[in-house]
């Protein structure tokens, strides 16, 4: 498949007779680091696919309005997160789930996915980040997983750098604790 | 013990077997078909209306101001003749106040006087 850079990509996915084309090389380019970025928010594989196909039509019918005030990658990550939070959302409603509910109904989740290959120290890592509210607990993943600089989270979340460094600081603090208090 | 420092990084997380290959182009299949835009015809009067509403604009405000100064400079025209009448007579009057209504109580002294010689004389 052809390179494109982000202007010639825009523009190809701007006008109707390369529109398609250029949207499938975008789907080559995102769908992978998306889906991860799904995965770790919303932890069944099942839920992430159909959560990301969301996400590609959700750009693919809103393209047209896509101004490229920000990059494709942060429009693509905010849109993924977006989904993955109101899908939450949703699944806690629909189950009647109490905020202090939240981390067993994710856990369950989590143990019952036949795609989680993690040990025993990895699945406590797990439920230590799940005690974090949703967006520390996205910051906290983006940050100590995929290694994703400030910067970046800042655009992608609309939050300065010093809320986000004070956010992951007090993310790392609350894991580190109940790692302690596990043992 | 457990610290996070000492927990393996790595994704413990996995995907079916072939997950990725077949990914796009599950996605491509799911995605609805646009309409295709008919880009509209653009007609002659479609292009110069702007500008007849424009210009139309243009001439009302023309006339609405046309007729408003000259309005205005009609009645501007009257006051002025009837300050300048005024004006040239009473500066070729030269009596007071006084000598003025002095002057009408005589004028009405005098009437009053030919109105009895008159009704004396010639109505008897």
């Amino acid at each position: 498949m052809e390179k494109y850079s982000e202007e010639q990509l825009l523009a190809r996915l701007r006008d109707p007779k390369t529109q398609r084309e250029a949207f499938a090389t975008l789907v080559a380019e995102y769908s992978e680091r998306l889906y991860w970025q799904i995965r770790k928010m919303v932890l069944s594989h099942e839920d992430s696919n159909d959560i990301l196909q969301e996400v590609f039509i959700k750009a693919w019918t809103n393209i047209d309005n896509f101004r490229g005030e920000s990059k494709l990658t942060t429009w693509l990550y905010r849109i993924a997160i977006n989904e993955s939070i109101t899908f939450l959302n949703k699944k806690r409603t629909q189950n009647n789930i109490s905020v202090d509910d939240e981390n067993s109904f994710l856990l369950s989740r989590l143990e019952g996915d036949q795609y989680f290959n993690g040990d025993e120290a990895q699945k406590l890592l797990q439920r230590a980040i799940l005690t974090l509210p949703d967006k520390q607990r996205l910051v906290f993943q983006m940050k100590y997983f995929d290694e994703m600089k400030y910067e970046e989270m800042s655009e992608i979340l609309s939050t300065s750098v010093g809320a986000l460094k004070a956010s992951y600081h007090h993310a790392v603090k609350k894991i580190e604790n109940f790692l302690t208090d596990s043992n | 013990m457990n610290k996070l420092s000492e927990i393996d990084k790595s994704n413990p997380f996995t995907v079916p077997e072939d997950y990725f290959s077949r990914l796009n182009e599950q996605i491509m299949n799911c995605l609805p078909e646009k309409e295709a835009i008919e880009p509209q015809k653009v007609t002659m009067w479609d292009r110069v209306k702007p500008w007849i509403y424009m210009a139309a604009m243009f001439l009302g405000f023309f006339f609405a101001i046309q007729f408003l100064t000259k309005e205005t400079g009609n009645h501007a025209g009257a006051g002025q003749t009837a300050i300048n009448f005024t004006d040239d007579y009473w500066s070729t009057v030269q009596i007071s106040e006084e000598e003025f209504y002095q002057y009408l109580e005589e004028q009405l002294v005098r009437d009053g006087y030919y109105d009895y010689i008159y009704n004396q004389f010639y109505m008897n």
